[in-house]
């Protein structure tokens, strides 16, 4: 990450206020930071899509704000930013890596199973008026879990970020509720 | 989440944040706060003959030895937890670990001439053991403390050395306190003792000092 002597100088400025409290200096700073970050991620992995690009200017973003304590002022602010981003853009490969080791791109796959019942041509579950009662029985928590991550689709990431739970409260959550909605709905077959 | 609404989360978060002094000086504050505490536990059990320790180049080398890699491995653990840090850092503790592993190393050859067989015979020695972990509890919370005042970069790497500085500090202290045992069962128990527990603290090192992945808890 590089950046001129005046961009430099006016970060740095900016990073001092935030250590010092200065709400409005950390959130112009942040601000200014975006399009830095985001080309870094870009020029990094240039085959991300955009929201994959944001996840890790994210992950850069909290990183900072829990070591802005480690940033001595009297030494320059970009290469101590390029090194937290270095290293969540390290984590970030490692990540994909990961999951590309484990998932294959294929067809939608023609499915057929030994038994009839599962052998379903229907889409979604039929009687949504069921499963609307048993989506209101659950607890808070478990209801705010299975609409953030089933239906909005959240990663356990996203979903954490948005209630404050941990990843493990959160996936007890999901666990418990679908096995109450599974048995809810068994009841009434 | 929206990038935007992350930013206006972490902005209402914000808290005044002293910037951390730079690692020497923290590692030397570490220093100060565990070595009193080391010193008062091993008092009451001093062991050594202050006329003959003058004469003993081999304790003299492997305190001096102990007492650098407690230091320097501080040093590195405080340093590698600073974004932007030279890796080279983290090699800092090999010169004097290498001094005190070859001076209990001379002292087994010494024992295996002198002795033959007997001199390399490995016993349990629990009080031993008992009194380096009731001796490193204090370094190692002093030093859990500091480090968690921000998030590593290299969590693994900064807790194992960690781990080394308290492990050296221990012994360090242990010296004093017993009898002078056969090189091998120092090798043994005492730098065995802190090869594990540099092992354990890089096992735990993403559990106590990893990068956050969600905002802080309110």
């Amino acid at each position: 990450m590089s950046g001129n002597v005046g961009q430099e100088r006016d970060l740095a400025a900016l990073m001092r206020a935030a250590q010092a409290g200065d709400r409005r200096a950390y959130s112009a700073l942040l601000f200014a930071l975006l399009p830095l970050l985001r080309e870094a991620v870009r020029h990094r992995f240039p085959f991300l899509q955009p929201h994959d690009i944001d996840d890790l200017v994210q992950d850069v973003l909290l990183s900072l704000h829990a070591s802005r304590a480690t940033y001595d002022p009297n030494r320059a602010f970009l290469p101590w930013l390029g090194a937290i981003a270095r290293n969540r853009m390290a984590d970030g490969a490692r990540r994909y890596a990961r999951r590309a080791a484990h998932e294959v791109a294929t067809e939608q796959p023609l499915e057929t199973f030994p038994a009839d019942a599962a052998n379903s041509s229907a889409t979604g579950y039929g009687d949504t008026q069921a499963l609307g009662q048993a989506m209101a029985a659950l607890s808070p928590g478990q209801r705010q879990a299975i609409e953030l991550m089933k239906l909005q689709e959240m990663s356990l990431k996203e979903a954490a970020a948005a209630t404050g739970m941990t990843i493990g409260a959160l996936k007890v959550s999901v666990h418990r509720a679908m096995a109450a909605l599974r048995k809810a709905l068994a009841s009434r077959d | 989440m929206d990038t935007n609404e992350l930013i206006a989360r972490l902005t209402a978060d914000l808290e005044p944040v002293r910037p951390l002094r730079p690692p020497w000086a923290r590692a030397g504050l570490w220093l100060a706060l565990a070595l009193p505490c080391v010193a008062a536990l091993v008092w009451g059990k001093l062991n050594v003959d202050a006329s003959l320790v003058a004469s003993d180049v081999r304790f003299l080398v492997e305190e001096a030895a102990t007492l650098a890699t407690a230091l320097t491995a501080a040093y590195a653990a405080f340093a590698s937890a600073v974004p932007g840090f030279d890796r080279r850092l983290l090699m800092l503790p090999l010169a004097s670990l290498s001094l005190w592993l070859a001076s209990v190393g001379h002292g087994c050859l010494q024992d295996w001439i002198r002795l033959g067989a007997e001199g390399l015979a490995i016993r349990p020695d629990w009080d031993c053991l008992l009194l380096a972990t009731l001796i490193g509890v204090v370094p190692a919370a002093a030093m859990i403390a500091m480090l968690r005042a921000a998030p590593s970069l290299r969590p693994r790497a900064t807790l194992a050395l960690a781990a080394l500085a308290v492990a050296a500090l221990a012994n360090f202290g242990l010296q004093f306190a017993h009898v002078r045992d056969a090189s091998i069962m120092v090798l043994t128990w005492h730098l065995g003792a802190a090869a594990v527990f540099a092992a354990l603290g890089g096992w735990l090192g993403e559990r106590v000092l990893a990068q956050p992945d969600r905002l802080p808890a309110r």
